[in-house]
């Protein structure tokens, strides 16, 4: 009963986001994230409807259109990436290494499993395939937030709620998954309905913060900005040695 | 049950950093936001000031002259309320240290020649800094003020480092704002 509840009040506080982006006319702003959402809308609805006629195929069909879903998911991160950092060149570079060093680390592990034969699929079964998938978005977004964060980028209301929503539920879907996929856990029903409920959780904070559009606050003028950032680190590099090097040796006073 | 320690793990520090991302974006920056021009002005204001604040709170003159006069009831008193003075001192300096690299991280997230390199090493820097100076808080609230002078006397002595060095920085940074900061500084010294 509980299932089919949170299943109908998700499809429908996704048709209420679509509507209102398209009411709103803020679809195009954010269309990787609403593509993102409409897909999630279809799969959920041709789940239904295999769940209805062929109840024997469903199992197979929820992994791979779960599968599916978190492959989509990375749209959403390239779509937070893209808006975010667009009109911050410095924080932009910085992102861009930081994404590339994770890109080379994951490569290398496929390419290293690869050679050694041990492990060449990610993992043994649907549920450890989507846990792998959520564990690398979940790095991915743990480096994008800690920037926002470090640079202080200020984003506008709607940025904000899908930042927040789609971390919380791939933090979530990380925790449970890793659960589920332990041998003997992944038939227990338990986990199966944390995930529902954090994405329910989810639905709500974009609701509430994409009801209507908010755009991203402008960066500062450019006269303020093209200072020479060399003299720039040197001297704050200096005084936070300096600082460190007094404060360790008042330590050992 | 070991297995899943890793993506628990993942999971929660993905929580904590979006956690603090919201506290600092939404909740502590609105809020910074409407103090900042107040501060900024009082500090200004206070710079010169500060350093003999901070000598009269650790200096051994006061203590002297409570531990010669007064009872052991006063004497406690004294200390509690001296313990919460330097401590209050000693938040300050951190937060004009957290101004320098407020202003550099402004500067860096919008310059074309940011260095990840320079970016980490200078992250990693404030970081030690913060531990340090909350170390610092915690040993002045267990120990008390007087225990502590002689390691505050060398924070003195860079605070009054890191104003010069911050003036040098706000100079280039913000020109017009530096000058008005300076103007500031000189009719509250010439107030004083």
């Amino acid at each position: 009963m509980l299932k089919h509840i949170l299943w109908w009040t998700a499809n429908f506080a996704e048709v209420l986001l679509l509507a209102r982006s398209i009411q709103g006319k803020f679809v195009k702003r954010y269309p990787t994230f609403y593509f993102y959402l409409g897909s999630v809308l279809i799969v959920s609805l041709l789940r239904f409807a295999v769940f209805t006629f062929r109840p024997s195929s469903y199992p197979a069909f929820y992994w791979y259109t779960q599968y599916f879903a978190a492959t989509v998911g990375y749209a959403v991160i390239l779509e937070i990436y893209s808006q975010i950092f667009k009109k911050y060149r410095g924080a932009v570079r910085i992102a861009n290494g930081l994404l590339l060093c994770i890109l080379a680390a994951v490569i290398l592990n496929i390419v290293a499993s690869a050679v050694s034969g041990s492990a060449w699929p990610p993992g043994e079964t649907m549920a450890a395939l989507e846990r792998d998938m959520r564990a690398l978005q979940s790095v991915l977004l743990f480096v994008i937030i800690a920037l926002l964060a470090y640079y202080k980028v200020p984003i506008g209301r709607n940025l904000i709620g899908i930042v927040v929503g789609y971390s919380f539920y791939v933090a979530t879907s990380v925790m449970s998954l890793g659960f589920g996929s332990l041998p003997g856990f992944g038939s227990r029903p338990g986990w199966r309905s944390v995930l529902p409920m954090a994405y329910l959780a989810t639905l709500s904070i974009w609701c509430f913060t994409l009801w209507s559009y908010h755009a991203n606050p402008e960066p500062g003028p450019e006269s303020k900005i093209e200072r020479d950032y060399r003299f720039l680190s040197e001297q704050t590099s200096r005084i936070l040695s300096r600082a460190r090097s007094l404060l360790k040796m008042g330590g050992e006073l | 049950m070991i297995q899943w320690l890793p993506y628990l793990f993942l999971g929660l520090l993905l929580l904590a950093v979006l956690g603090w991302w919201v506290w600092d974006a939404i909740v502590h920056r609105s809020a910074a936001e409407l103090l900042t021009p107040r501060q900024h002005r009082l500090g200004a204001e206070s710079v010169g000031s500060r350093r003999d604040l901070g000598e009269r709170i650790f200096g051994p003159q006061d203590w002297d002259f409570v531990v010669r006069e007064t009872p052991p009831q006063i004497q406690r008193m004294f200390q509690r309320d001296r313990t919460l003075l330097a401590i209050a001192w000693l938040r300050r300096t951190r937060i004009r240290t957290s101004q320098v690299m407020h202003a550099h991280v402004a500067v860096a997230r919008q310059s074309k020649d940011v260095q990840i390199g320079m970016e980490v090493k200078l992250a990693l820097s404030y970081l030690l800094f913060l531990i340090l100076s909350n170390s610092l808080i915690g040993w002045v609230w267990l120990r008390g003020p007087v225990q502590t002078r002689r390691i505050v006397r060398q924070t003195l002595q860079w605070v009054a480092w890191q104003r010069a060095a911050f003036e040098r920085l706000m100079a280039v940074v913000d020109p017009a704002n530096h000058k008005a900061l300076e103007t500031g500084f000189n009719q509250g010294t010439a107030q004083s």
